[in-house]
């Protein structure tokens, strides 16, 4: 019979928020991504993009769609499509590990272990920002 | 042409066996991912890229929870690197992208190395050891470990014991998962192939600490999906049945294990690795003109 372990306060608090937010992460992914497939609302035609997937993203969506993709505008301003539906729980499972720092951070055993994770939230938040203006 | 649902159902079935195959080899999902599909989907390497690393990022956030609360994955460990690896990564991503669309045949500079890297991931894994409990004495543990108390324990059935343990070297690792969240970042290819054998060799971690400890230092590259996602990179028509396949082939893939020689599997994969790799290489150095179009 396994015997007791200790195991940080800080793990389980991380890992429950992580358990919560991937299983709704998943299901907002796949579930408009199965109405994407089925023809329902489709932003990116898949009937057009088949001749463009093996071009660079740039040319992708100039060919695709005419535009030049730039920040998460696409997703943001198109949720009434299916695909781009989809992408919302593509954003959910990046931020995932996000919150699940910041349920840490309220359980660390020190102030250096608080700032570390602070350090790589805010980092994690910083980078996602740029990515969207870059 | 062939019909486009006939890509998804490949990529689908593609995963789902890699899935299978994965947790009984000890390979992980993410590094066969990239290098096959690039070869043999019509789907550019950035597309390709960024499921590989959607794919790596879902996967580790579907263990870890389970891991950290075996008292395997090791949160402590995780805390240090993570700010390091979540810029690296991102830095990475962004060199990725910029290779292959602002220079002139960048995709197949991309293809080339993403072939140099796979082949070190193949010599990685054929020459690594596996120390299952790695002796860290008091005098090897590094001050910087021992103030930030980074220890840890676990139940060990095989041994019907706890088992506890200590880190040596962080400050050299701190330098190396920095390299290392560079390449996951540039290639979306996991980073497990490094992280292990950085975890267990060079810092001590016994070896089920260190494969748990890679998949929570995995999901720090998540920021790195923003970029893919930032360049319009991630497609649900490659994505989703990518993540589908993995997540059911993973399931069929625990129980195989039970089943069958792990030892055969693993070199079969590795074998597969060494092939995909030299494709690649073969395939960059074709776009780039080096070689005539021989596949």
């Amino acid at each position: 019979m396994a015997e007791k372990i200790r195991v940080d306060p800080m793990a389980l608090a991380f890992a429950k928020l992580m358990t919560i937010f991937t299983v709704v992460g998943i299901i907002l992914m796949v579930a408009p991504a199965i109405l994407y497939f089925m023809g329902q609302n489709q932003y990116i035609p898949l009937s057009k993009a088949m001749y463009y997937w093996g071009n660079s993203t740039v040319k992708f969506w100039k060919n695709v769609k005419g535009i030049t993709v730039h920040g998460y505008d696409w997703v943001f301003k198109n949720l009434q499509y299916t695909d781009c539906q989809s992408m919302i729980g593509v954003i959910l499972l990046m931020l995932t590990p996000l919150i699940s720092m910041f349920a840490a951070i309220a359980k660390a055993p020190s102030k250096v272990y608080a700032i570390l994770l602070l350090i790589a939230s805010a980092e994690f938040i910083l980078s996602i920002i740029l990515k969207g203006i870059l | 042409m062939t019909a486009w649902w006939f890509w998804p159902l490949f990529l689908f079935i593609f995963t789902l066996v890699i899935g299978i195959i994965s947790p009984v080899s000890g390979v992980g999902g993410g590094v066969l991912y990239v290098p096959l599909a690039t070869v043999l989907t019509p789907f550019n390497v950035d597309f390709i890229r960024g499921a590989g690393l959607v794919m790596a990022v879902t996967s580790a956030l579907s263990s870890v929870p389970y891991l950290l609360r075996k008292g395997l994955a090791n949160i402590r460990l995780y805390a240090v690197i993570a700010p390091i690896m979540v810029i690296t990564s991102v830095i990475g991503g962004i060199v990725g992208l910029w290779v292959s669309n602002a220079l002139p045949n960048g995709k197949y500079y991309v293809k080339l190395l993403l072939g140099i890297i796979i082949l070190l991931v193949f010599f990685i894994m054929i020459t690594s050891k596996r120390l299952e409990f790695p002796e860290v004495r008091d005098e090897d543990v590094d001050s910087w470990s021992r103030k930030l108390g980074i220890v840890g324990e676990w139940y060990e059935p095989s041994l019907d014991r706890i088992v506890q343990y200590k880190i040596k070297n962080l400050p050299i690792g701190m330098a190396l998962f920095a390299i290392i969240g560079f390449i996951a970042g540039m290639f979306g290819l996991g980073a497990g192939w490094a992280n292990v054998p950085l975890l267990n060799i060079v810092m001590g971690a016994p070896i089920k600490v260190a494969t748990a400890t890679s998949m929570l230092i995995i999901t720090a590259n998540a920021p790195a999906i923003g970029i893919y996602l930032a360049k319009g990179a991630i497609l649900p028509v490659v994505v989703v049945p990518s993540i589908l396949g993995i997540t059911i082939g993973a399931r069929i893939g625990a129980k195989v294990a039970e089943i069958i020689r792990p030892a055969f599997v693993r070199w079969l994969v590795i074998g597969v690795l060494f092939l995909a790799g030299v494709l690649n290489i073969i395939k960059g150095l074709e776009g780039l003109g080096y070689l005539p179009h021989i596949i």
